[in-house]
């Protein structure tokens, strides 16, 4: 089994590595708790003849333990936050200035919407190709900045790229966008992570991940409407 | 001392002693606990053999499967956390613990439990009108809860009497009779002190119940008023969450965590004053950091206002402000830690008796200490959003309630179970009820963690449709939690059992203070009267005097609050 599934965006690696390092943390900070905590257990167990220490804590020269116990987690802390920070501002802060494919993707109860700039290139004209059917498959191509305009028509929904590492609600009322760029090939599942309802669990959708060559042909046969 | 006589309806049903009224708490927050926990079992059991029939239930569709959820989390957080670890606990203890005969407002606090009672009463029937019961989540967001968007026109009354807007009534009642309880614990603890108790002398635990209640009161406007702009919404149409209206479905969700990450706290204090007096009394020594600890919850108290939109990282806001609640919500994390180092510094160094209740406290320790690390992930902004919505944050959640809750109650029973009764448990049930309740609770929530990391979402009625979670390993770990969590509530038979024969038949205790403690309680008798206290004591130190001391020529290791040394 492994930890994850494959990482196959950009930023699914970053996303990992930042795994670790928490880990790495959270991994130190419980054995070390966990491991006094057991040594003083055994250590003062109760015997007649023990004199019990009768520290309180009230000066520092006793508090030090515990400060410097505080003032570690609060190095983690901040070592995390500044360690996350540059996937942070790249996965939501920015969203590329080369949109190579822009899309809508649009929930609602209970299957995903796609919406595809028609010839002209631009989304949101009179050319637009939408695709709504429940499993139906999206093709998008590898190595480029991927956009999606996340909306919703009815109640919120959340976009899970899971092998991708992207997820993000849609909100009826808000367009959110976001991008992600595929590094490999491969057919992904869309699930819906919000709960929407009584068929929640069957919102199922697929995005294919192909070179650029493969994804013109799908796009000129959905623009023909010869496409599956 | 209380001398008025009383009659079954005044001693039993509307009584105005806190120890009955605690008792009336106890008692119905079980009963919710049994519910709720038999949901578990039902959704537990589906999630891991979607196509079985499930037995003592049947087959489960995905809408009834959402119900059980729902009212699964509704239940435990606000129908037996809630009464269980802030009323039951604080009605039992902040009296007695004061040195005094009952709480300051006797009728307030009775009226308190039956308003509670209603909501009680209200949130079951809900699950019963026609419909069905609510089913979206016991986050309750909107649009989803208000069953339709575009609800322009609804029918009042049957919108009225449908399983949402009875879940939103219920909570309404809770909210009420908590403030009511709420403000009792306040005004007590000012006003009631025994004579000499002053602030800095009183126990740990009162200070953690005032805590609780005023987080509780500083939090909870914003959620009511979300909560009635949501039932407008579904009884009368109006678009406050109506995205074509005007209105915005986030703001309920800002409205609904400014009050429900704060309620993780309400929760978390009392727990942590129970755990608080057991480890000084079974190590045989001063509670550490006694002042640091009040300081780092009044830290923690302010901190928990403003750290409310870190679960709604992924929610479309603004990616800017998002640093700002991840900056909260680790400093949050600070204090806390500190309060759990202070009492393994507590047990350091000690005489430790490991008597039952030490061993709850300590299984608290180490199983709250899984819980608050794996916060840090979540309140990592951007692992969080690959870990939001997915089983992670359901085992994370779950490895800080359920020892908040359950070790928090156990250890809380066990430790005040001979005070209240008179009589002693049985102890082999109790360690076997401990082993099995630590071991089962770990069984069945770690392997959720690896679900989720493996990108499982949750709520979801079954993963069937989903190949990439299908695999050998995800229904292996399924059932394994599944399993754990069925063992789980078996396990609580056995304290059942042990509940209702010592009740009966355990030895009575020869001492009224059979663990050799400070605080005042121990000085009343076992059980107390109405009216808790012979002579009402005088106090004369801080409740930690532990170690050993000649008291008239005699070697003790203890000396109560109210016992006066020779000068």
């Amino acid at each position: 089994m492994n930890i994850f599934p494959e990482a196959v965006s950009t930023y699914a690696h970053e996303m990992d590595k930042l795994f670790w390092l928490i880990t790495l943390f959270a991994g130190l900070g419980f054995f070390i708790t966990i491991g006094i905590l057991i040594y003083a257990l055994i250590r003062f167990r109760y015997s007649p003849q023990r004199k019990p220490m009768t520290f309180r804590g009230n000066t520092f020269r006793e508090f030090r333990w515990v400060a410097l116990g505080m003032a570690l987690l609060a190095f983690a802390d901040f070592y995390v936050l500044y360690d996350e920070h540059d996937t942070w501002d790249k996965m939501m802060q920015t969203v590329p200035e080369e949109k190579d494919l822009h899309i809508a993707i649009t929930g609602r109860q209970w299957n995903w919407i796609f919406t595809y700039p028609g010839p002209d290139g631009k989304l949101y004209t009179a050319d637009d190709v939408i695709i709504n059917e429940p499993n139906s498959t999206i093709h998008v191509p590898i190595h480029k900045n991927v956009v999606f305009d996340i909306r919703s028509v009815d109640v919120i929904h959340s976009v899970f790229l899971k092998e991708a590492r992207f997820k993000y609600d849609a909100i009826p009322g808000r367009t959110i966008t976001k991008w992600v760029q595929f590094h490999r090939p491969g057919k992904y599942e869309i699930i819906c992570a919000e709960l929407c309802g009584v068929l929640h669990s069957k919102m199922r959708n697929f995005i294919m991940v192909e070179s650029e060559e493969v994804f013109q042909q799908w796009l000129d046969e959905l623009y023909a409407g010869t496409n599956e | 001392m209380a001398t008025h006589t009383q009659s079954f309806w005044t001693k039993y049903i509307f009584s105005q002693d806190h120890k009955v009224i605690g008792a009336q708490y106890l008692i119905v927050g079980l009963i919710m606990a049994a519910v709720a926990g038999f949901f578990a079992y039902v959704f537990r059991y589906h999630l891991a053999y979607p196509d079985a029939e499930i037995p003592l239930w049947g087959t489960l569709d995905p809408r009834t499967y959402n119900m059980l959820v729902t009212t699964h989390g509704a239940l435990m957080i606000f129908w037996v956390a809630m009464p269980i670890l802030v009323a039951a606990i604080g009605n039992y203890l902040i009296p007695t613990m004061l040195g005094t005969d009952d709480m300051a407002f006797p009728f307030l606090n009775m009226l308190s439990f039956w308003v509670f009672f209603l909501s009680a009463v209200v949130v079951v029937a809900s699950l019963f009108v026609p419909g069905g019961g609510f089913d979206g989540g016991w986050t309750l967001y909107p649009p989803l809860s208000v069953d339709a968007y575009l609800n322009t026109n609804p029918d009042f009354w049957k919108a009225l009497f449908s399983g949402g807007s009875l879940v939103i009534l219920a909570l309404a009642l809770e909210f009420a009779s908590m403030l009511m309880g709420g403000i009792n614990f306040m005004v007590t603890t000012i006003n009631k002190r025994a004579r000499g108790m002053s602030f800095s002398r009183m126990p740990i635990l009162v200070w953690f119940m005032n805590f609780s209640v005023v987080t509780f009161m500083f939090s909870v406007g914003p959620v009511i008023a979300g909560a009635l702009m949501l039932l407008l919404d579904r009884v009368a149409g109006t678009g406050f969450y109506d995205a074509y209206r005007g209105g915005d479905p986030i703001l309920f969700q800002h409205l609904f965590w400014f009050f429900g990450h704060p309620e993780v706290y309400v929760l978390l204090f009392p727990t942590l004053g129970v755990i608080g007096e057991i480890i000084p009394t079974f190590s045989r020594k001063p509670l550490f950091g006694y002042k640091f600890i009040i300081w780092a919850s009044i830290v923690a108290i302010v901190l928990s206002m403003v750290v409310w939109a870190h679960h709604q990282f992924v929610a479309g806001i603004n990616p800017y402000m998002a640093v700002f609640f991840s900056v909260g919500t680790i400093l949050i994390s600070i204090p806390f830690a500190g309060i759990i180092l202070s009492y393994v510094a507590t047990i350091f160094g000690g005489n430790i008796r490991l008597e039952l209740p030490m061993w709850w406290a300590v299984g608290f320790l180490a199983t709250f200490l899984i819980g608050g690390l794996t916060g840090l992930y979540l309140g990592s902004n951007t692992f969080d959003i690959y870990a939001h919505d997915t089983s992670f944050v359901v085992a994370h959640f779950h490895y800080t309630l359920f020892p908040i809750t359950f070790f928090g109650f156990f250890a809380a029973f066990y430790y005040w179970f001979p005070k209240f009764t008179g009589r002693m448990y049985n102890d082999f049930l109790g360690k076997l009820h401990f082993w099995g309740t630590f071991i089962f609770f770990q069984l069945f929530a770690l392997p959720i963690f690896f679900l989720g990391l493996n990108g499982q979402p949750r709520r979801m009625s079954d993963y069937t449709a989903f190949e990439t979670l299908m695999q050998d390993w995800h229904i292996q770990f399924r059932e394994i939690a599944t399993i754990s969590a069925i063992l789980l509530i078996l396990t609580q038979f056995i304290w059942l059992y042990n509940f209702i024969v010592s009740l009966w038949k355990g030895k009575r205790v020869s001492s009224d203070n059979p663990w050799q403690a400070n605080t005042l309680e121990w000085q009343a008798p076992s059980p107390p009267p109405h009216g808790n206290f012979e002579v009402y004591p005088e106090v004369y130190r801080d409740p930690y005097t532990f170690g050993v001391v000649q008291v008239n020529g005699k070697q003790k290791d203890f000396i109560p609050q109210n016992e006066k040394l020779p000068s």
